[in-house]
């Protein structure tokens, strides 16, 4: 069966974004497909609507003798970045944020203070320059290369996150008796997970050799983070708490004479340079880290890796080496050079040529398993689209500490997403999350499917505290008895049949199969005894709401159906 | 590169593996996949097909391990003194435990009775200055390097990932190793099997809500409806649609779901409790072990079982009237000495091995704030009725320290050598190919 132009639409809006609502795709099938993808690929010409910053982020609160934000914070600002992605009037651009942290997966354990991640989030929103001594989103940055701009800037800024410069160390890599860097971590993870792998994804061939990490991480020596407010306080002392807020700083020199950055001269895969300050060789080497193409090559590395990455996150897994080449290509000789949103158009864009033909095809069709993040987000959309109400207040309790109250059901959904094998800011590794298939198993899909039975009636957590045996919460869910009634009535949806019907085109945009939809129209009809066909469906009824829609949704969202996007 | 040596992410890539670097391949998924197949390297191991298990218990904070295992005479006792002003234990209070390879005598932290104990009958070993080279002293990194054994480079699998990897490729078994906890640890993570993090056994089910069809919500179980959603979960997970990517996988998975959590479910009913066998509810470590023992009793071919006591950070005021390091030591010694008991009624003391670790030990001197900084080697220890018990290395220096006015003690073992010896002597399995080289062994089991 051919996709037709509603399924189309509806593709792009799961893909593009999180979830495609009714009206989603009954405003995208009336503009068109074409017009859709662009709107969407051109989100800065609609206004944002993000929540205002978390509070938290510009004061200290002393804790065990170490300055931090206060108690409670990151699971708030995840709350905050939770609900943009929930309410977003820019899918694209939250999508590529979510894209941006998968392949520069970094963890607040590293980071230690989890305002950094906050910021490393407006980073890749490109609403944060690491090179301002600022503690603040800023509002949209024009200089930015995040999140769809040119990936050699991309890079450059990256390699200044001061999130990322204490995730993988790099503040601590520092001139060596001439030789080597005192910490590579950064500049091997810079080639191994962020630019190009360590093989050519179509070739096949190695991409770079252990020297050539070793020359880098010499280029990258002196790129430290420092105190916004401390510039003498470097190098900085391991174990030391991270006072925030870090920033960038190129320290060529510490102290009397002594020489923290290597001037080189270097050879990075091939090309000799020195350095003449951070500008200009970061520069240089990004540009030679772009433009590296292994012999006999069509295409540059990054191009295919970029590819790759990118198709595998919005296309389908293991996209073919036609399909990776055409967006390589793209990154190659398109105009601007190295620019994302170019790669993104060739994907989206109908007619565009072999990629978008790819993403548009049968095989790309409801065939990308879900992450966690996009279940938890894409059910919010669907069935609560005004997102998590984030009301807080701070807290000082006996114990002298300042803690951050943020709602229990927000507290509840990151508890669940971490069992589910997805907790935002904490990947298990620098390699970020393995995804496809990689998300299902059954410890996961317990986790899964309990969060959504938790959203459509009842959380049920068992909370260990410290020194408690765990303890049972229980905390209603996100769906009250009269918003689900109101929803059925508004899409005349008063029978078993009809209520089917309507909760499958809502959840799944596509028909349900003959055995699935009678089986789900059984079970609402089932007496509560067992006995089939006994049960009075009547939505006026809560009981009818509580126990069987409820149900309902619990089940529909446990289906393989809705494990995909 | 000079190294000859294999490490798990060359071989596992040798073996046809797509890297993650690239994403992952289709192939990556499926359990039933011999990962190590094309790999001369496991042809040539013998694959580990014994009932022994393993407990790892993680001592998380870095403890100080000076005031675990301490000096009894000499001038060994003398530094110890003179570096603790106000930490340091009274000698009445120490409680012997033998002497060292170089004749020093050594005892336990006065609330360590029930470890001293085992000592005593021969079921417990303590292994001096456990470290690796170039001692890094962040938590977070120095905890990797012994998630990963791997001081000189970063992994993203882990020892004990490596070794289900290794030994149960293609293990169709969702809980061949376990976790007792909220995050999986690094050491845990493997290639091809997921290991689930389980934060209670209570949890580890498929919840339906059926509160409102029951006019008992206490025994919601009993009625008809919640036999209603389960047919017709199976029903909707059963049905196949072999045109349909990867749709068969997430059915299946989700059968298996609900089927070993009704194995869990039952299988933990046979455990029953003892009035002799109390773990206390206020020892965090206690209750984990709990779990674990409930898990052994219900004979789910389970290897790893994994637990973590959190808390010996202890920089300031380390020892205060109640609380701090003192009152961890008595978590640890009371919640081991009833798991042991536990597990000899049970009748599966011979089948479990029984280790700590922790990511370094603490500065000799203590702080200004009667504390202690994060330092380098420490002792570590190893439980069980299949331990050759004693004591392994000799105390270190507390006056001959690392270089670099680091303060801290020298090490002497190799912290691979004791996951070497546990993989090769306890679990039967290649040691190098999971931990990249050869480590000599130890006589502690």
């Amino acid at each position: 069966m051919p996709l037709d132009e509603r399924d189309k639409v509806a593709h792009l809006l799961r893909r593009a974004g999180f979830a495609a609502r009714p009206e989603e795709i009954e405003a995208g099938v009336a503009r068109g497909l074409e017009a859709t993808a662009h709107s969407l690929l051109n989100f800065e010409t609609t206004p944002d609507n993000l929540d205002p910053e978390p509070p938290g982020l510009n004061q200290n609160y002393q804790q065990n003798n170490q300055a931090g934000p206060p108690r409670g914070f990151e699971n708030f600002a995840l709350g905050w970045w939770m609900n943009a992605m929930i309410k977003t009037t820019r899918p694209l651009q939250e999508k590529m944020v979510l894209f941006w942290h998968h392949l520069f997966a970094t963890s607040t354990l590293g980071v230690i203070d989890p305002r950094q991640m906050y910021l490393q989030n407006q980073l890749f929103r490109g609403y944060f320059n690491p090179l301002l001594p600022s503690q603040r989103r800023t509002p949209e940055d024009t200089t930015s290369p995040f999140p769809v701009g040119n990936f050699r800037n991309i890079l450059m800024w990256l390699s200044r996150d001061p999130a990322m410069g204490y995730w993988l160390d790099n503040y601590q890599n520092r001139r060596k008796d001439n030789e080597v860097g005192t910490n590579e971590n950064y500049a091997r993870e810079l080639l191994e997970l962020f630019s190009m792998g360590v093989e050519d994804v179509v070739a096949h061939v190695p991409n770079y050799t252990e020297t050539d990490v070793r020359q880098l991480s010499r280029v990258l020596t002196g790129w430290s983070v420092l105190p916004v407010d401390v510039r003498n306080n470097y190098p900085p002392v391991e174990g030391q708490p991270n006072n925030f807020p870090r920033w960038f700083a190129f320290q060529p020199t510490y102290g009397r004479l002594q020489i923290t950055h290597d001037f080189g001269p270097y050879t990075v895969l091939g090309v000799t340079f020195s350095s003449t300050g951070a500008d200009t060789q970061g520069r240089r080497m990004f540009d030679i880290i772009v433009n590296h193409k292994n012999p006999g090559q069509q295409q540059s590395a990054c191009g295919r890796f970029l590819g790759y990455r990118l198709f595998q996150f919005f296309g389908y897994d293991d996209p073919e080496p036609e399909v990776i080449n055409a967006l390589a290509d793209v990154f190659d000789k398109g105009t601007p050079q190295f620019t994302i949103k170019n790669m993104l158009r060739a994907i989206f864009i109908p007619g565009s040529g072999i990629a978008s033909e790819a993403f548009y095809s049968e095989k790309a069709f409801r065939a990308h398993i879900k992450s966690p993040t996009e279940y938890i987000i894409g059910t919010y959309r669907l069935l609560k689209p005004t997102g998590y109400t984030l009301n807080y207040e701070l807290v000082t309790s006996n114990d002298g500490l300042t803690r951050l109250n943020s709602p229990v059901s927000l507290n509840l959904t990151l508890t669940f997403a971490n069992q589910m094998g997805q907790l935002l800011w904490r990947p298990f590794d620098v390699s970020g999350w393995k995804e496809g298939l990689n998300w299902i198993n059954t410890t996961f899909d317990l986790a899964r499917f309990n969060w959504a039975k938790g959203f459509v009636s009842e959380f049920s957590v068992f909370q260990q505290s410290r020194n408690e045996p765990p303890v049972e919460q229980r905390v209603p869910g996100e769906l009250t008895t009269e918003a689900v009634r109101t929803l059925l009535v508004a899409n005349n949806a008063q029978t078993p049949e009809r209520v089917v019907d309507f909760l499958a085109r809502l959840l799944y945009q596509v028909p349900l199969s003959n055995a699935a939809r009678t089986a789900l129209i059984n079970y609402l009809r089932a007496g509560t005894d067992g006995t089939p066909g006994t049960f009075p469906f009547n939505i006026n009824n809560n009981v009818t709401i509580d126990n069987k829609v409820r149900g309902l949704l619990h089940l529909m969202m446990t289906s393989p159906e809705y494990q995909f996007s | 590169m000079s190294e000859t040596k294999t490490t798990r992410r060359e071989f596992i890539k040798k073996s046809g593996f797509t890297l993650l670097t690239v994403g992952l391949t289709e192939r990556a998924f499926f359990r039933n996949l011999n990962l190590a197949a094309n790999s001369a390297l496991t042809k040539a191991a013998a694959l580990s097909a014994n009932d022994r298990m393993l407990v790892v218990i993680q001592l998380a904070g870095g403890n100080d391990s000076i005031n675990t295992v301490i000096p009894i005479g000499g001038a060994l006792e003398a530094a110890y003194r003179q570096a603790r002003s106000t930490l340091a234990v009274p000698a009445a209070q120490i409680l012997p435990i033998g002497q060292d390879a170089a004749g020093n005598q050594l005892g336990f932290h006065p609330n360590l009775p029930k470890l001293q104990a085992l000592i005593q009958q021969r079921k417990a070993a303590v292994i001096n200055a456990v470290g690796y080279p170039n001692q890094n002293r962040s938590h977070f990194r120095s905890m990797d390097i012994w998630h990963t054994a791997a001081p000189d480079r970063i992994e993203t699998t882990g020892w004990l990932g490596g070794y289900l990897d290794v030994a149960y490729p293609s293990s169709a078994n969702p809980l061949i190793a376990v976790y007792m906890g909220g995050t999986l640890p690094l050491g845990l993570k493997a290639e091809t099997t997921p290991v689930p993090a389980i934060s209670s056994l209570e949890s580890y089910q498929l919840q339906f809500d059926t509160r409102f069809a029951s006019s008992n919500p206490a025994t919601p179980q009993l009625n008809g409806e919640y036999n209603n959603r389960v047919q017709t979960y199976l029903a909707l997970n059963r049905e196949l649609a072999p045109e349909r990517t990867y749709w068969d996988i997430l059915g299946r998975s989700a059968l298996d779901a609900y089927n070993s959590a009704v194995r869990v479910q039952t299988g933990i009913k046979k455990y029953t409790a003892d009035p002799n066998i109390v773990y206390p509810a206020n020892n965090p470590l206690a209750r984990g072990l709990a779990q674990v023992a409930q898990i052994i009793a219900a004979e789910l071919d389970t290897k790893i079982l994994y637990v973590t006591l959190g808390g010996f950070d202890t920089h300031q005021n380390q020892a205060p009237a109640q609380g701090g390091h003192p009152l961890l030591l008595q978590y640890l010694n009371d919640a081991v000495d009833v798991f042991y008991r536990d597990l000899q009624r049970l009748g599966k003391d011979d089948k479990v091995l029984i280790m700590t670790w922790s990511e370094f030990g603490r500065k000799v001197p203590q702080n200004g704030n009667a504390g202690t900084d994060h330092g380098a080697s420490a002792a570590q220890f190893v439980f069980g009725t299949p331990v050759k018990g004693g004591i392994i290395g000799e105390y270190p220096s507390l006056t001959d320290l690392n270089p670099g006015n680091t303060y801290d003690t020298k090490f002497s073992i190799d912290f691979r050598q004791i996951y070497a010896t546990i993989l090769e002597n306890w679990l039967e399995t290649d040691s190098r190919e999971v931990l990249g080289g050869r480590f000599e062994k130890l006589p502690f089991v």
